[in-house]
């Protein structure tokens, strides 16, 4: 019986103290993690559109964040976009057949919206009780001189172990601008390298038209292909060749075809939704006549 | 059972006489799973190291209230503390290092050879010989580990710290997990046969 007591007794203290020492390590830690995290999010924006520390972005460039929730109750179902308008952002909930349920202000401030449990409480009153929001995903749309000039896209897709988290940036025609990898589990080696150049850059350049029926294909990458596409050769003669292999399907990566089919098709249909979203919203927008910021 | 050995002999125990990964053939699954290339090896390599150490030295100093029939909790959780931390730092301070790293850092965990360490030296030892101890087995898994890396990174992908080295890729199989097992096993041999031949010119055998 005294033995249960000191076992007790020590697991406790033991627990109390590794808890203090792992608490006290998050909280020295997490305020330069959450700083990287952003850095890193707003370097990997840039490098997306051709900017980076040595060139940076011009004054007259602007990125709008824009948000899409899902708003549902017993009977129905609608799309609810949070934006950033000419004064402050507002909610505006459509239904599935692209026509405008409700216009309201959001009262939110700049800073606030990108903190996603801020943004989360202001369109959960919003949108009212008995509703349930549920945030979809966050678009960043890029303007120059009150011009769109690209789509920053997030997304989401299932790779061969567990989900694979992107980002992608099209041109105002949804022709791809760039991809990044920014998150993954696949194989060290084989699927990990998703994320390398020589097979993120294959998608760059390719127009929605292409991308509609992209493939992936198992044939070994050509040479010279992989050094322009790594950027290991002069940008003249890189542009050449990419030119000259612009209309190819994408080559998968060695050992690791099923994951390149995965990236093919999660950037596909992530491109094809983003279309006909913001199809129906430019409708709804110009047929509302509101204002947005983009 | 003091320890009647140096440090510096500690040390060289863990990295050859008892070395972790091809003498004790302990955390194999780590070492076959993530050392693919030198670079990966190498990181894991430290962060066992760090590991290894704190968790020794921790446990040496506790040893006299440490209860022993919940000392495997007890080591569990020292560990686990360690490894927690660790992650914590790596993801606040090195990003694009961790980034690679991925889970692997979280396995530490279960890794046999720490909780051996404890429960052979560091729970009867000075929290002095529990340091040596402790970085010469995490010395030894990362010598282990870099030079699995080096062999499968070559073999695997034709490169060496990344850079291409043969131009061609000799054999992908070494990439895989299962060829871990291979590499592991053909350095077992290699270092036995190292060993053998050092005690022959020494006649000892």
């Amino acid at each position: 019986m005294k033995d249960i007591l000191t076992i007790i007794f020590r697991l406790t203290i033991t627990c109390i103290l590794a808890a203090t020492v792992m608490g006290s390590a998050f909280i020295i830690t997490n305020k330069a993690k959450k700083h990287n995290e952003h850095v890193n999010e707003q370097k990997v924006r840039y490098s997306l559109l051709g900017y980076s520390a040595a060139k940076p972005i011009p004054e007259s460039m602007a990125l709008h964040e824009m948000y899409r929730y899902v708003v549902t109750d017993k009977e129905s179902q609608a799309i609810g976009y949070l934006l950033p308008g000419k004064e402050g952002f507002f909610f505006l909930t459509l239904d599935m057949e692209g026509k405008v349920i409700a216009n309201k202000p959001a009262d939110i401030a700049e800073s606030a919206v990108l903190e996603k449990d801020l943004r989360d409480k202001v369109v959960q009153e919003i949108a009212g009780a008995g509703k349930s929001v549920t945030f979809a995903d966050q678009t960043i749309i890029v303007t120059n001189n009150g011009q769109r000039v690209a789509y920053l896209l997030d997304g989401k897709f299932t790779g061969f172990k567990t989900f694979i988290g992107v980002m992608l940036a099209v041109d105002p025609k949804f022709s791809i601008l760039g991809l990044e990898i920014l998150e993954h589990e696949e194989d060290p080696g084989l699927g990990a390298e998703i994320e390398r150049d020589y097979f993120r850059n294959q998608f760059k350049g390719k127009t929605f038209d292409q991308l509609k029926d992209l493939d992936v294909v198992k044939e070994p990458l050509p040479d010279e292909y992989f050094q322009a596409l790594e950027g290991n050769i002069a940008a003249a003669d890189a542009a050449k060749i990419l030119a000259q292999y612009g209309d190819r399907d994408i080559y998968a990566l060695t050992g690791a075809t099923i994951s390149s089919r995965y990236v093919n098709t999660g950037v596909k249909s992530i491109v094809k939704k983003f279309a006909y979203r913001l199809n129906i919203l430019d409708t709804a927008l110009a047929e509302q006549k509101i204002t947005a910021a983009f | 059972m003091a320890n009647d050995k140096t440090s510096m002999q500690l040390i060289a125990r863990g990295i050859l006489s008892e070395n972790p990964i091809f003498k004790l053939a302990l955390s194999m699954c780590p070492a076959v799973g993530i050392s693919t290339t030198v670079i990966n090896g190498l990181m894991l390599g430290i962060a066992v190291l760090f590991v290894q150490v704190f968790s020794s030295v921790t446990i040496s100093l506790f040893k006299n209230k440490i209860h022993p029939r919940i000392r495997i909790p007890t080591y569990t959780l020292t560990i686990a503390t360690w490894v927690t931390v660790i992650d914590l730092a790596l993801a606040a301070y090195l990003p694009d290092a961790y980034a690679r790293m991925g889970i692997f850092v979280k396995l530490i965990v279960a890794f046999a050879i720490i909780t051996m360490r404890l429960e052979m030296f560091a729970c009867k030892e000075s929290a002095n010989d529990s340091f040596w101890d402790g970085l010469g087995m995490g010395l030894g898994f990362l010598v282990g580990m870099v030079v699995i890396g080096f062999v499968r990174e070559l073999l695997g992908s034709g490169a060496i710290l990344g850079y291409d080295v043969l131009g061609f890729k000799p054999l992908l199989f070494f990439i895989l997990p299962s060829a871990g097992f291979f590499v592991v096993g053909l350095m077992m041999a290699f270092f036995n046969w190292i060993e053998l031949a050092y005690k022959r010119t020494k006649g000892k055998i």
